[in-house]
């Protein structure tokens, strides 16, 4: 065939972060300027909460089993939470991203209220629908022994109501970003319909769910409100917090707050390593 | 048609407002052909049709003897080609190749990735990933991935968009080498002139869903039945005349104020006396000064302009209408040719095409 | 260039707005109000009050769990004119000075009184054979939901289980308050007992643990139960001090219920703040408190007394007994 030889100058693949060397400085650094005080609002009031507890009060709160078993809760529940995100919420957005009519850009946007509406708030619809006498909640009790009020589930159900649409819309965003044609292209190679969506969609999808799945995480460690009115125990992180905070002032309740945040921080590094670890090695391939 | 090939038997496909109207096509092995038309034409949508992914309302698919047209596309044998080739980018080129081998029994597959590496020439590439390989790299790659499945027939959807001319050239190059050696039938889609030359065995030009001229290459470019798709294939005089008159094969038109003679299998019926007159402009002749054998169709002509595009040159000129000729820029500079002088020029009477005055695109081939 | 100079007189005039509304002299006055929660709509009445007698304060009252509203005071140092807590050794304990602490407050009045009950409604289990006598043993059956707040962060918390002792010896069980509990683990617990009102009106739990003058405002049942037992009246206090509650901050024994306010040192509108208590403490606000099922306490007792303003020591008698 003749294809192997090659006695041209073959193009190169100039990579494409190397393609520009000069770039609008001033708004560049104008934009840094700006951004740097979005960053200092975030962080100095962190900076400060964690320079608050002193080394000794931070060992206290690392030996105190309670607060211990909180935290542990909340990962748990959170993540169970994600997970539950990731089974119904991804192919929900798989739907979204590929259909064009008007009930799915409805559909899109009652997903998207869990946002809007006040913690407390939703709390008590939870309440209404899962309850006892909930018109979720009797039959699950009824058919499942299921109880919502004061249970890992009642905590799993506050906490998915105002993070699932993290994970939806970033899936959502991640599919749409497939151009159709390929998965056209991976349906002739011999691929059914659920293979083409299982080998080939969905790792080209991975990175953006994974972010949505992660802002879910995030989202549901932290939630209150809807929580505490479905389940006070067992008590999450930010309740047992809260807790300590009207039970012994502001120093025990900031020194667990920095061990949460601690728990956390590590948390997320190591999933964002997880995720983008490999694709960072997948373009370099010279 | 028997044996290898693909048929499209009065395949109909209606999608909203748009529809394929009775498209009948039939390439078979070590064929290829070109659909050529205007955006919106319809021809990405029948290569969608043939790749399994609308369902026609009409007609039929038969691929390799065997009728698809109900088939999931995944069960067609098809392979699509599209621009920049499709190539998954969260596997690495073995790995895409691989994909097109998901149905060959595991233990055999690494021997055939190792032989398809080793034939398209991208051994050394086994282990990159589609975003760090060359257009050149990603061509073969698509195609070792495509040959992989062992299709009946591929489909190419405007594969060299976005190149630049030398790179468009070498690819297209060993494409036709690869289509050659394989014999596997093809289908291409594009805009491109040069393409469909260089590229098909046989040429289909579409509009609004309905095939309005398909044969073999240069019939279709050397006789094309209507102005719509002479004007499609670069054809640059097109002209009005009257037909003075007809007979032993050689038909007279005026135009102008100059008389032409026509030969060859006209696409005209003898209605009207009205004619289109189409002349590629590469078979206009410039003929040397003091030339004097006699040729057919001569006329004195005066040079317009000339506009000198590299190889070739294109002179505008009046020979009492004003037409273009296209000759190399070299004769050009011989001859000395500049706006205002007087040359002849001629005419090949196989070279004119008389077509039906302007009624749409279809012609006279309904 | 115009489009610019719009843009500056805008910005401009912001500017000018926000330094100038602070350089005027008759400014409204945002008068803070800390309150615990089932003095919410008692409050919201006083305030109403107020406002028509002195139109340029604005009353802005917060409610929440007694002990919450004082740490915000004390250990968020929140601005605060009045604080109303519902145990009134709220103030004493986070408030006054201790050793090396500093004090937010020094005095303070019990201004109302209350009772600690059960609250219920008609679709609860059992609800039709509750009764004044045989309620303990409906709340002690199999499958009663009994809601109550967290003893350790909330006074009604602690003064449900105080009640429940206190009930335990007037009805001679001696397991009652046991089973009773029972009913309520700390699935059913809240940080405090207004959060569980909607977890009963939608019918997750069945009894409610919560004050009298709740019940009252919220249209529902409650259990009438004897003076002896549910803390409501001052002249029961050495009965009541034999009920011991165990909670992670110490053992709590039983107290009258009496509502207590106090001006916070630091209040920034102090003399608004005292023209507030006068309201409350006078009978315009007695009137209030009874109407909305609180117990008066006329005149109003107070602890150190002289601490206070000049202008609200006539309208208080000293605590008895201090």
């Amino acid at each position: 065939m003749g294809l192997g030889d090659q006695d041209w100058r073959e193009e190169e693949a100039i990579p494409l972060r190397s393609r520009s060397n000069s770039q609008p400085r001033g708004l560049f650094l104008a934009c840094w300027l700006i951004g740097s005080l979005m960053v200092g609002f975030v962080v100095v009031p962190l900076i400060d909460l964690a320079a608050t507890p002193s080394a000794a009060s931070l060992a206290s709160a690392a030996r105190d089993a309670d607060l211990r078993q909180a935290i542990a809760l909340s990962l748990e529940a959170a993540f169970l939470t994600a997970l539950l995100a990731a089974l119904f919420g991804v192919p929900l957005a798989y739907t979204l991203a590929r259909s064009r009519s008007r009930t799915s850009t409805t559909i899109a946007a009652i997903v998207d209220l869990p946002l809007a509406v006040p913690h407390t708030v939703a709390g008590i619809a939870l309440l209404m629908a899962f309850g006892r006498r909930g018109i979720l909640g009797a039959p699950a009790l009824a058919l499942f022994g299921m109880q919502f009020w004061g249970s890992l589930w009642g905590i799993i159900a506050g906490m998915l109501f105002v993070s699932v649409p993290y994970t939806v819309n970033a899936a959502r965003l991640a599919f749409e970003a497939i151009d159709p044609r390929l998965e056209q292209v991976a349906r002739t190679l011999g691929l059914g319909p659920w293979s083409t969506w299982l080998r080939i969609v969905l790792p080209l999808a991975r990175r953006g769910i994974l972010t949505g799945l992660t802002l879910t995480y995030a989202r549901a460690i932290s939630e209150f409100g809807a929580v505490i009115m479905l389940a006070y125990y067992p008590m999450t992180a930010p309740v047992q917090i809260y807790t300590l905070f009207l039970r012994f002032g502001i120093t025990k309740a900031a020194a667990a707050s920095v061990l949460l945040l601690a728990v956390c921080l590590g948390l997320f590094v190591l999933f964002r390593a997880l995720a983008y670890g490999r694709a960072i090695t997948v373009g370099t391939g010279r | 048609m028997t044996g290898h090939g693909i048929l499209l038997d009065r395949l109909t496909v209606r999608l909203g407002a748009f529809s394929l109207n009775h498209m009948d096509i039939a390439v078979g092995a070590g064929e290829r052909l070109v659909i050529i038309g205007p955006n919106g034409a319809g021809k990405s949508v029948t290569l969608e049709t043939i790749a399994g992914f609308h369902s026609p309302r009409q007609g039929r698919i038969v691929i390799d003897g065997c009728e698809v047209t109900r088939l999931p596309p995944e069960r067609r044998n098809v392979a699509f080609v599209l621009q920049n080739f499709g190539l998954f980018s969260h596997l690495s080129v073995t790995g895409n190749i691989m994909l097109g081998l998901h149905r060959m029994p595991r233990g055999r597959r690494q021997d055939r990735v190792a032989e398809l590496l080793r034939q398209f020439g991208i051994g050394h590439l086994a282990a990159r990933y589609p975003q760090s390989l060359s257009p050149g790299e990603k061509q073969r790659t698509g195609l070792a991935r495509a040959l992989a499945a062992e299709p009946a027939v591929f489909l190419f959807d405007e594969p060299f968009s976005a190149l630049d001319a030398a790179t468009h050239e070498r690819m297209r190059r060993e494409l036709l080498d690869f289509l050659t050696d394989t014999g596997i039938p093809a289908i291409f889609v594009t805009h491109d002139r040069s393409d469909a030359h260089a590229l098909g065995t046989a040429l289909a030009v579409m509009c609004a869903g309905t095939i309005v001229q398909q044969g073999p290459v240069h019939a279709v470019s050397r006789g094309p039945a209507s102005r719509f798709v002479a004007g499609l294939l670069g054809v640059d005089n097109i002209f009005p005349a009257r037909l003075m008159g007809e007979s032993r094969g050689v038909a007279t038109v005026a135009s102008g104020g100059m008389t032409l003679h026509a030969v060859g299998r006209q696409t005209i019926n003898n209605t009207s006396l009205d004619v289109l007159v189409a002349i590629r402009a590469e078979d206009i002749d410039i003929l040397p000064p003091f030339s004097d054998h006699a040729v057919a169709n001569r006329l004195a002509a005066r040079i317009l302009h000339v506009v000198d595009e590299g190889v070739l040159s294109r002179i505008g000129f009046n020979c009492g209408i004003a037409l273009q000729a296209l000759a190399m820029s070299r004769h050009v500079r011989e001859m000395d040719l500049a706006p205002g002088s007087m040359v002849d020029i001629a005419i090949s009477p196989e070279a004119i095409r008389l077509l039906p005055p302007d009624s749409g695109w279809l012609g006279a081939t309904e | 260039m115009t489009r610019g100079a719009n843009l500056a007189a805008v910005i401009g005039g912001l500017v000018l707005a926000l330094v100038g509304g602070g350089a005027q002299a008759d400014q409204p006055v945002h008068l803070k109000i800390f309150a615990a929660g089932t003095l919410a709509q008692p409050f919201q009445q006083l305030d109403a009050l107020f406002r028509k007698q002195y139109p340029n304060v604005i009353p802005e009252p917060r409610f929440g769990g007694s002990v919450k509203m004082a740490r915000e005071i004390t250990e968020l140092h929140q601005p605060a004119d009045v604080l109303a807590v519902a145990d009134y050794s709220v103030i004493p304990k986070y408030l006054f000075p201790d050793g090396g602490k500093p004090g937010y407050a020094d005095w303070y009045v019990g201004f109302a009184r209350n009772a600690i009950t059960f609250m219920y409604t008609k679709n609860s289990k059992y609800a039709a054979e509750v009764t004044p006598d045989t309620w303990y043993r409906v709340l002690a059956r199999h499958g009663v939901e009994i809601g109550r707040s967290n003893p350790d962060t909330d006074p009604s918390g602690y003064q449900t289980l105080q009640m429940l002792q206190l009930a335990g010896r007037y009805y001679r069980d001696p397991k009652l308050a046991e089973q009773i509990l029972a009913n309520a683990p700390p699935a059913n617990m809240r940080d405090t007992e207004t959060s569980l009102i909607a977890a009963l009106q939608l019918g997750q739990i069945d009894y409610l643990a919560i004050y009298r003058s709740d019940a009252l405002q919220h249209h529902l049942n409650y259990i009438d139960l004897p003076a002896a037992i549910d803390l409501s009246d001052p002249k029961d206090a050495d009965l009541y001090k034999q009920a011991v509650a165990d909670t992670q901050n110490g053992k709590l024994p039983g107290r009258p219920i009496v509502y207590a306010v106090t001006i916070p040192a630091h209040a920034p509108d102090a003399e608004w703040a005292a023209k507030y208590v006068a309201l409350l403490l006078g009978p315009e606000g007695q009137r209030i408190m009874q109407q909305n099922g609180f117990g008066t306490m006329v005149p109003p007792y107070a602890v150190n007394a002289t601490a206070m303003p000049a202008s609200l020591q006539p309208l208080v008698k000293p605590w008895p007994g201090s």
